[in-house]
């Protein structure tokens, strides 16, 4: 091999990383600044590159009521729906792992269906089931429907960190007289801890993102922060100071959030399919 | 009783998920037979929603667009994702800093991309149209009938690469060593290595990836709704706008929800064939 294809072969790589660099960055870079615009800055042509930045975009929408009720709404929701679904699911990989249950095949496909379905599907006729259970637009109510993603998706990562575990375990917890019960939270659970952990994490970020769920079952008390976002999109009016204010805020926790969950999201986009 | 314990512990996950997806997918296909439109009254109209739907080129155009949509997409985020994989796989330096960056967009939800988008494509003010112009280029993106599904497709493909990126190169980073440098001492070139070892042996996750993409393009609804709403005219609605449309904005429950079920039966399919590849993987 000649000395320059070498060389060529060595830059090669960087050269393609760079491109798809900078062109992953320019969006979010985009959104950053325009938030940063004063409202006469950013309805300029040519757009402005260089302005005087100011926080009058974060305050204003900081200050709009129902914004500020949407961020606190998808806390909300976002923890019952965590709560709900690393116990439940803990549960039921302790079952599949520990127990021999008939129709395990079956129920994992089940999971799979309910994992990937098309939202409107469950929406339409939840809402009128909503209704008149006296749940629609309620924290609960959504946390409850986004069970239909985050409890399958739980369940097959709390399993594939189960399976890293040696039954031996299980064995000795059983002479020593555990209750099925304690040998889940005294002894699993401690050993997962990080699974637990980045289980929650993708989850939360699943839940904090959704929109089509959130539409169909929330009207406006419980409106998560997507639809706390959308308010600014105006049809008639252009506000892209709220627009991308509001999407800052939204976007900033979760970016910080996603780092520590970094190792785990290979695994967690295949469902467990793929390590990384 | 021990002999059944092991029910106990899975009963809870089993309610929860008949609540939230047997029991309204039973709904839907129930009421797909009726005419219901919100109020308290329906009758049972047989198969009459489906044969509206089938014979309505509406539809047809809201299925042509979503495929359009789904297979494009798909298509594109797979081979750019995979053609990335493979170039940053071979990094040595700043290889995590360099996955970090290139995964943002995944944590970017589907509205916020909408927002991006929105202003970034923005025929009066928006940095794209402008930079076009001064290259003489008049380019209108989400305004034309034309225009609009291919400025989606692209904001898709900004979106979603990496999920493919991600997967594909972790499954590269997995290949044994031992099997590229026995090929590396028979005088293979990187390039070869590439095509005759490591793409084939990641040929069944570059399957699932597949399987996983066109789900979710599919089913695509965020930026849909975010962007255009479907519009201009019907030229970017796909299915699940166009059923929230007929169901909150027409108000025809019923037919909204045939459509669901019509459309489902295509997912449906989709998630066995992966199932089938799952089950065979584990063997």
């Amino acid at each position: 091999m000649t000395n320059r294809k070498r060389i060529k072969e060595l830059i090669l790589p960087y050269i393609v990383s760079i491109i798809a660099i900078i062109l992953t960055l320019i969006p979010i870079y985009w959104l950053l600044i325009t938030s940063l615009k004063k409202k006469k800055d950013s309805f300029t042509r040519p757009p402005k590159f260089i302005f005087e930045p100011t926080f009058e975009n974060f305050i204003k929408v900081w200050n709009n009521d129902f914004y500020a009720q949407t961020i606190f709404n998808s806390l909300l929701i976002t923890l019952i729906g965590i709560i709900i679904s690393i116990f439940i699911a803990l549960l039921c990989a302790y079952g599949l792992k520990r127990y021999k249950i008939k129709f395990k095949s079956a129920f994992m496909k089940w999971l799979l269906v309910a994992y990937m379905l098309p939202e409107f599907l469950f929406v339409l006729p939840m809402y009128s089931i909503y209704q008149s259970l006296g749940i629609y637009d309620t924290h609960f109510g959504l946390a409850l429907m986004y069970q239909v993603h985050v409890l399958p998706f739980s369940i097959w990562m709390l399993r594939s960190f189960f399976d890293e575990i040696p039954s031996e375990i299980d064995d000795a917890a059983l002479i020593d007289g555990c209750r099925p019960l304690t040998t889940l939270f005294k002894i699993y659970v401690p050993i997962v801890i990080p699974g637990i952990v980045a289980t929650s994490v993708l989850n939360a970020i699943w839940m904090w993102n959704e929109l089509a769920i959130a539409i169909g079952l929330t009207f406006s008390e419980a409106h998560p922060v997507t639809l706390g976002i959308s308010q600014f999109r105006g049809y008639a009016s252009i506000d892209w100071g709220g627009m991308t204010a509001s999407s800052v805020i939204a976007l900033v926790p979760l970016i910080l959030f996603s780092l520590f969950a970094q190792k785990h999201i290979v695994k967690g986009l295949t469902l467990g399919s793929v390590k990384a | 009783m021990s002999r059944h314990i092991g029910y106990l512990f899975i009963a809870p996950a089993f309610v929860i998920l008949f609540f939230t997806s047997i029991y309204p997918v039973a709904f839907s296909f129930y009421f797909s037979f009726f005419d219901w439109n919100w109020g308290n009254q329906e009758n049972f109209i047989g198969l009459d929603n489906y044969l509206f739907l089938l014979t309505d080129p509406e539809f047809w155009t809201v299925i042509y667009n979503t495929f359009v949509f789904a297979s494009v997409s798909c298509f594109l985020e797979v081979t750019i994702g995979i053609i990335l994989a493979i170039f940053v796989d071979r990094i040595v330096f700043c290889s995590t800093v360099i996955r970090t960056i290139l995964i943002l967009p995944l944590m970017v939800s589907g509205i916020i991309v909408s927002m991006i988008s929105k202003i970034m494509f923005n025929n009066l003010f928006g940095v794209i149209p402008y930079g076009l112009k001064q290259i003489d280029i008049r380019s209108s993106f989400f305004g034309s009938t034309e225009a609009a599904m291919p400025t989606l497709i692209g904001v898709d493909v900004w979106w979603q690469t990496s999920f493919v990126f991600i997967i594909i190169l972790a499954a590269l980073q997995g290949i044994p060593n031992d099997t590229v440098e026995a090929a590396k001492i028979d005088g293979a070139s990187e390039w070869d290595i590439t095509r005759f070892i490591r793409l084939p042996l990641i040929k069944p996750i570059i399957f699932l990836v597949i399987i996983f993409r066109s789900i979710d393009t599919l089913k695509i609804f965020d930026l849909v709704w975010g962007i255009t709403g479907g519009g201009p005219g019907i030229s970017t609605e796909v299915v699940q706008t166009y059923s929230y449309r007929m169901a909150f904005g027409f108000l025809e429950m019923s037919k909204s929800m045939t459509v669901m079920v019509i459309f489902s039966m295509v997912v449906f399919t989709l998630i066995l064939i992966y199932s089938k590849f799952e089950g065979k993987s584990d063997e």
